[in-house]
């Protein structure tokens, strides 16, 4: 069994041994001396110490706050952080502790003399007065602190050991530290794990059981190496990757204040995961966000890029004061630009300089200077009491501007399948004698109206004092005047009314206004009967209409799709034919006799034309039927798909394929031909900035600045031209610089976390002075080196580390070391990690076989327990859960609605993403059992793998591996067989009792349940696949 | 936190034996609650809790519990807690601009500022007589168990931001909110319930929204977050058991995935393996603990006739102030309700009624049954909103106001039947001890024995504390 026997590579792929040496292994789990590899260390001189490493972290815990940076709290004038401010006060003697005023003032036993105070609640350890006084002894020499001087590549330790593979600069310096420790690493972890491992480390997904057998099996040198390039070219790369970046960002898709309304964001989050994927180099990556609108030319991936800049937290509440939410806005922006790219903590400079850190309160008010260009509003409304008329007419269901239309693949992606998926219906459905039928009324009708339209000359009525007057175009002229309702009559001979078109026409011929006077820009409303030749009259409902201009109407931030609920008349295009398309949601058959009524009740256009055509046209935006499609219905020639299509959409019901057509229609027409809004930052005259006193944003006496970097950190800033105000590009540019010390050991040492659990200097979101000395501070600086002279190349990075053997080690957690290494943080195995929120869903999706796969695209709504946005107002939020395979999007895709995110992601730790979070917290509680065993999505995967590996051949033995193997990626072992069989036959004895019960729990979800088989046999797998998808082995990446 | 939970420790301390026992010979039936004492220790644990953590407390603690009666929306002093008889005779004057000037405004911003008298008339109630709008006979009829404070400040003017305000001293988002400092600094009462809960009912008018982040654990671990009940579905998201698994299906399927769990601890070493254990044991027993808590029909009539709730289930304020004595009966260290009612722009005069009608019979029936029952003398309530409202009038009610407000206080270790702090004679600000939000916070600190200076956790490398970085005080002269 590994966690006894010394690691050695001959217990590598083994299989442990289960059963009684488990007990032995627990039994003898804290006995250090059957587990230490390696002798004692011998007791030797005491290696110097160092300011950074030992120093630094006591006296800014201790004594900064008070004799530090931060002058307004500084006491007795004495600062301790600057070396020469120390010794001209005379606290320090270097070579003297007995002499130095610090050591006697830590150490005395006058309580009211003794440092720190006891009102500051802290107190020096022993050891810290050792180390406190043989610093002094030795000299008392400080060291910048080492994050803020540019790194310097260090050269890799040469290691031999024959027995452990050093694969490069990341095991050399591992090996070195462990090797001082007297510590050998683990053995490699066994093929399946490291597959799965690296699997759902570099996709979110776990491998499928094909892949850890062609794993398993190939014994090439290189096997491994090539598993990780198929990863890292694998389009659900770029997924995995953009998760944490979403955190730093907070990324979400809500606006997260007060109303918590929807925001159009979910392109920048696409060009994320694809900057990923296409292996953007991380400082264009950073360019791109931060001033991507001030790049030469932008394209309009890096416009949307910018919309980083808009994802702060904004409002849209009623009497809430724009100064201060500008203020929040800015401090925002500094907090995630800190934390981000400068890995500090910012946020406290907002109101006082920095305690620990030499950050002042100017650098922070300088940094929001930056973006002091972007243009925003505190409040995004036009209320009374705070006008904003660019706003004007915006209410709870607008967006957030300024927004830009992009083009998304994945948006083109869904177009393209939705239309092979009519095109499949149309193969499949249309009888060939009854198109035919159709096919001779409608050429006969060509014959007449060879455009497909029949203009009519109708009857009008209109009420009120305006007039009416009848063209010869067939078109009706108005007159201008008081509310008016006009009612058009008129006896078309098409067959069938397929579409109603309605052109608005400018009144006096070209270059004249379409409106009736008063009426630009008002919205058009059309209601429709058929009064049969026998008198009885038929209402005619409408599925969708186009047309060629309008304004968008907006419900919960998104633009309506289609202009049947109200068509919004363009006032900027009045001078422009006005036409739009009518589709009936049962195109009625017309007779001789029959009439159609057309009402437009307060009727905002000066001249109306209407046409009907037995067709309808695939895009009802134009009305124009394309002439390849009039031809060949004209001519009879054979059936192809085009026009077997053209018969479904005009043709109407009873055929269930023509409502299987209009439903992927209305999905079609949703998918707004692939384009989508986003916001996005767009460059104003620049708002003056304020130091503000004690960041009271009502204080106007502080400073005025002008953007510039943190003033310690200048040295590493270009120099810019006089006079020129610096620009978000110029941060940028700053933060990419390979003068700059921060930006590249930063993002390593979040890179670093990502893959082995811990970071390498501890806290992400903290290289500052309060932040933890490195574990293995070369090697983070030549990873940082690495990184920026590969060319900023996050593929080479995440290469680096996961071909390494430190990567590649047992996760079999070493108790042994437990006591000098509590948090493993010399890596002398991996570390275990609970899959992220997102993956714990998406991991259960994909060993259900439901996961969609589709790259990008709108949020989606899982399900969700019902009134869970109840407390959601100013608009109400219904929620509607996916009905379709969108259901079983992957986790990144789920709809982040920051003030009620998702229970699910709640649970498993996800963040709202209202502020910048670099870390997730693990948290391991009841919450997440009662998810996995309850959440509809868990109990319909379960059902859904039931019904996957149910009528695979060969006995329940050969089932139990197949599942197994999809989940974990390994066979059930002997125990685990015997436990689930057992299992299975209790519940199935269960079922047996009450089918009722079986076949009622086969009810979940949206997926279909099988149609045959024994519902008690399939309940009874899908409690079995429960306790799978349960287990920690299926939710951990081992 | 620099000093994480030490898992090992955990695993330590949690049993393994049945599960190796059991395993075995793969035979069903693991022993629910064998591991419950050490499991449900383990929230709670002092080595579970990390730095911080006053272990033992700073002061002997007066109060076990909170309830913070959230009356969300900003309820106005002047119709409820507030007498200002002057502020009635300056009614429709002009509002002094010495008051107001440099001060912020919410939706009167610009607009003419005019007083607006109380709506209603003020009563003395009790032996104390302590003066309680007319509207609020209950809340009078305990005025002498109440303290009431006249003098509250806040720092937010708007809903949101006011809440958060309010829960966790900050309007950082990153901070936890008050019941999650305190389940963190007391540890749980219940082993089979959250520690800390939040339920939300919606009143007539007046509601605003509010945001799961008001319940947030922050940078504390996520198992101190609020966990909200809902009146409809579930009480606690998935605490159902899916349609057509009955009770001994779920329990076969729970103790299944407990057996296979304690096998994968016997194969591989991973601390984590016996918490995931813990955690079902617990999630089960949820499963059955939280539909009893919640089923209201086991309470007799005449305790739903004291705090007026109609029918089980219904959502209503008072429901929840029942629910809120049944949880704090079993040990829910900190509870909160968020009435949405109180946001009254305007027509106060009628929406005041309303909202008393919703919330003054249940407010005292909750005191009057913890005191019944015992609990009152360690039970600390808190009853008041995120902000109060101007004395000048905003069309027929009242905006947003920040400068005073008033809130009442009462049992573990409150006096009652006094009235502290005062405002202005118009009521625009709070002159006399003034009391902030963050003295608020300490002195709810000291009632569960704790020094707020010392209450604090590591975070992004500072000390973070309940009551944030500028002094705060506890307000020793409402203790009783």
């Amino acid at each position: 069994m590994m966690l006894i026997r010394l690691p050695s590579p001959r217990s590598n792929a083994k299989r442990p041994v289960p059963g009684v040496a488990a007990l032995v292994a627990w039994g003898g789990l804290l006995v250090p001396a059957l587990v230490v590899a390696a002798p004692p260390v011998p007791s030797r001189r005491p290696a110097p110490v160092q300011y950074n490493r030992d120093v630094r972290p006591i006296l800014s815990e201790n004594c900064f706050p008070c004799h530090g940076p931060d002058p307004n709290k500084r006491q007795a004038g004495l600062r301790l952080d600057v070396c020469e401010e120390a010794l001209r006060r005379g606290v320090l003697s270097p070579g003297h502790p007995e002499r130095s005023r610090l050591i006697e003032r830590v150490t005395t036993p006058t309580a009211a003399r003794r440092m720190p105070p006891a009102a500051f609640h802290k107190s020096l350890t022993g050891e810290h007065l050792m180390l406190l006084r043989r610093w002094v002894a030795e000299g008392a020499p400080y060291q910048a602190h080492w994050a803020y001087v540019p790194p310097q590549r260090p050269a890799a330790p040469k290691l031999t050991d024959p027995r452990y593979p050093t694969r490069g600069a990341v095991d050399a310096f591992v090996r070195a530290k462990l090797a001082e420790q007297r510590i050998l690493p683990s053995p490699e972890a066994d093929r399946r794990t490291l597959l799965r491992r690296v699997t759902l480390d570099l996709t979110g997904l776990p491998p499928t059981p094909e892949e850890v057998e062609a794993f398993a099996a190939d014994r090439s040198a290189a096997a491994y190496e090539k598993v990780v390039a198929r990863l890292l070219a694998s389009p659900h790369y770029g997924e995995r990757m953009a998760t944490p970046w979403l955190d730093v960002v907070r990324y979400a898709d809500t606006v997260g204040f007060h109303g918590d309304q929807n925001q159009n964001a979910w392109a920048y989050r696409d060009y994320v995961v694809q900057s990923f994927n296409r292996n953007k180099r991380f400082d264009d990556f950073t360019r791109e966000q931060l001033a991507g609108d001030l790049l030469p030319h932008p394209t309009s991936e890096q416009r949307a890029a910018t919309c980083f800049n808009r994802l702060n937290m904004v409002t849209r509440e009623g009497g809430a004061q724009a100064k201060e939410y500008l203020a929040k806005y800015a401090a925002d922006r500094v907090r995630t630009v800190g934390m981000t790219w400068f890995g500090s903590t910012l946020g406290c400079a907002e109101c006082h300089d920095h305690k620990y850190d030499p950050f002042t309160t100017r650098d922070f008010y300088s940094i929001a200077a930056f973006f002091a260009d972007v243009k925003q509003w505190g409040v995004y409304a036009d209320y009374g009491y705070t006008p904003n008329p660019e706003l004007r007419g915006y209410n709870n269901d607008s967006p957030f501007p300024p927004e830009i239309q992009v083009e998304s693949p994945s948006l083109k992606q869904r177009v393209a399948h939705l239309q092979g998926k009519l095109r499949a219906v149309a193969r499949t459905s249309a009888p060939v004698a009854e198109v035919q039928r159709w096919r001779e009324g409608v050429a006969s009708f060509l014959g007449r109206h060879a455009e497909g339209w029949e203009a009519l000359e109708p009857e009008a009525a209109i009420s009120g004092d305006a007039t009416q007057a009848r063209l010869g175009d067939g078109s009706v002229r108005l007159s201008d005047g008081a509310t008016a309702v006009l009612t058009l009559t008129a006896r078309p001979t098409a067959p069938r009314l397929a579409a109603l078109r309605l052109e608005l026409l400018p009144r006096d011929g070209d270059g004249t206004t379409v409106f009736r006077k008063g009426m630009e820009g008002t919205t058009l409303a059309l209601s429709a009967t058929l009064q049969r030749a026998g008198g009885r009259s038929e209402a005619i409902a409408f599925r969708h209409a186009g047309a060629n201009y309008s304004e968008p109407r907006y419900r919960s931030g998104q633009a309506l799709v289609g202009v049947q609920a109200g068509w919004k008349l363009s006032a900027a295009k009045g001078r422009e034919l006005h036409d739009s398309v009518w589709l009936p949601v049962s195109p009625p058959q017309l007779g001789p006799g029959d009439a159609l009524v057309v009402t437009l009740p307060n009727v905002p256009a000066a001249r109306v034309r209407l046409s009907v055509s037995p067709l309808a046209p695939e895009d009802p935006d134009t009305g124009v039927f394309p002439a390849a499609v009039l031809t060949a219905l004209g001519r009879n020639g054979p059936l192809d798909d085009e026009i077997a299509l053209t018969w479904l959409r005009s043709a109407g019901p009873p055929s269930p394929a023509f409502a299987q057509v209009k439903s992927v229609e209305a999905e079609l027409w949703g998918c707004r031909k692939g384009w989508t809004p986003v916001m996005v930052t767009e460059a104003w005259a620049p708002t003056p900035v304020r130091v503000l006193p004690r960041g009271n944003w009502q204080d106007e006496k502080g400073a005025l600045v002008e953007p510039t970097p943190p003033g310690f950190l200048l040295a590493s800033a270009p120099a810019p031209a006089a006079g020129r105000r610096l620009t978000r590009l110029d941060l940028a540019d700053w933060l990419v610089s390979p003068t700059n010390p921060l930006t590249a050991r930063v993002f390593v040492n979040r890179l670093w976390k990502q893959f082995f659990g811990n970071a390498l200097s501890g806290l992400v979101e903290d290289l500052g002075a309060q932040g933890e000395w490195p574990s293995h501070p070369e090697l983070l600086d030549w990873l940082a080196v690495e990184f920026q002279e590969s060319g900023w190349d996050v593929k080479h990075m995440v290469r680096l580390l996961v071909t390494s053997h430190t990567y590649r080690q047992s996760s079999s957690l070493r108790p042994e070391l437990h006591a000098r290494d509590p948090q493993n943080r010399w890596l002398a195995s991996q570390n275990p990690r609970r899959l992220e929120a997102e993956f714990v869903r998406d991991n259960a999706l994909a060993i259900a076989g439901l996961l969609q796969r589709d790259v990008g695209g709108p949020p989606s709504k899982p399900y969700q327990p019902e009134g869970y946005y109840s407390n959601l107002q100013f608009p109400d939020r219904p929620y509607e859960a996916e009905r379709d395979e969108r259901q079983w999007r992957r986790g990144l895709y789920v709809h982040w609605q920051r003030t009620f995110l998702h229970p699910m992601l709640v649970n498993f730790d996800a963040p709202s993403r209202e502020d910048c979070a670099a870390a997730r917290t693990v948290a391991n509680t009841p919450q997440q059992a009662l998810t996995l065993l309850n959440d509809p999505t868990f109990v319909e995967a379960a059902r859904s793998l039931a019904a996957l590996v149910l009528p695979e051949p060969g006995a329940d033995e050969q089932r139990l591996d197949r599942l197994l193997l999809r989940a974990v990626s390994r066979p059930a072992r002997p125990a685990e067989r015997r436990s689930l069989l057992a299992f299975l036959q209790q519940v199935r004895s269960e079922y047996r009792a009450r089918p009722d019960d079986a076949r009622k729990s086969l009810r979940v979800g949206v997926a279909a349940a099988p149609a045959n088989g024994d519902p008690v046999e399939l309940a009874s797998w899908t409690a079995l696949c429960r306790v799978v998808l349960n287990l920690q082995e299926t939710i951990t990446r081992y | 936190m620099q000093h994480p939970f030490d898992s090992y420790e955990f695993a330590r301390r949690v049993s393994r034996r049945s599960f190796l026992q059991q395993s075995a010979c793969g035979l069903g039936g693991i022993a629910f609650g064998a591991l419950a004492a050490d499991a449900n220790a383990a929230p709670a644990g002092a080595a579970d809790r990390g730095a911080g953590t006053p272990a033992p407390m700073h002061f002997p603690a007066r109060a076990r519990r909170i309830i913070h009666l959230c009356m969300a929306g900003g309820p106005s002093a002047f119709e409820t807690l507030d007498h200002k008889p002057l502020l009635r005779e300056h009614h429709g004057k002009p509002f002094p601009a010495s008051l107001t000037q440099g001060q912020q405004l919410a939706q009167l911003q610009g607009a003419t500022l005019i007083a607006r008298g109380p709506a209603f008339p003020f009563r003395r109630f009790g032996r104390s007589g302590q003066e309680i709008c007319d509207q609020f006979p209950h809340i009078g009829g305990v005025a002498d168990q109440i303290c009431i404070i006249r003098s509250m400040v806040t720092e937010q003017i708007n809903h949101d931001t006011a809440h958060a305000f309010m829960n966790s001293g900050s309007i950082l988002k990153s901070r936890p909110s008050m019941g999650s400092w305190l389940l963190y600094g007391l540890g749980a009462e219940t082993a089979n319930l959250p520690g800390f809960v939040v339920l939300v009912s919606q009143g007539k008018g007046g509601a605003q929204p509010v945001s799961a982040r008001q319940w947030s654990s922050g940078f504390l671990p996520g198992r101190f977050q609020g966990v909200q009940f809902q009146a409809k579905g579930d009480a606690v998201h998935y605490v159902g058991s899916p349609e057509g698994v009955c009770q001994s299906v779920q329990r076969l399927v729970v103790e299944e995935v407990q057996r296979l769990n304690g096998l994968l601890a016997a194969e591989r070493v991973d601390p984590e393996i016996q918490t995931r254990i813990a955690q079902y044991e617990l999630a089960f027993r949820m499963q059955s603990s939280v539909p009893e808590l919640t089923d209201l029909a086991q309470e007799p009539q005449r305790v739903l006739d004291l705090y007026g709730v109609k029918e089980a289930g219904e959502g209503t304020f008072a429901a929840n102030c029942l629910l809120a004595r049944r949880m704090a009966e079993r040990g829910v260290r900190f509870i909160q309700l968020y009435h949405r009612g109180w946001d009254h722009h305007g027509e106060i005069d009628k929406a005041i009624p309303i909202a008393a009608q919703e919330t003054d019979r249940a407010s005292a029936a909750l005191l009057l049954d913890l005191q019944q029952r015992g609990m009152l003398d360690d039970t600390l309530i808190l009853w008041g909103g995120e902000f109060g409202r101007t004395p000048m009038g905003q069309g027929s009610g009242r905006d947003h106001h920040i400068n005073s407000f008033s809130m009442w206080l009462a049992g573990g270790g409150i006096r009652g039947g006094v009235t502290y702090g005062a405002t202005d004679d118009l009521g625009y600000r709070s002159v006399e001890n003034v009391v902030t939000v963050h003295d608020l916070h300490a002195t709810m600190l000291r009632l569960c024995g704790m020094d707020h200076e010392r209450f604090s956790v590591k975070f992004q490398g500072l000390d973070a504390r309940l009551t944030g970085v500028e002094p705060a005080r506890v307000v020793s002269a409402v203790l009783a």
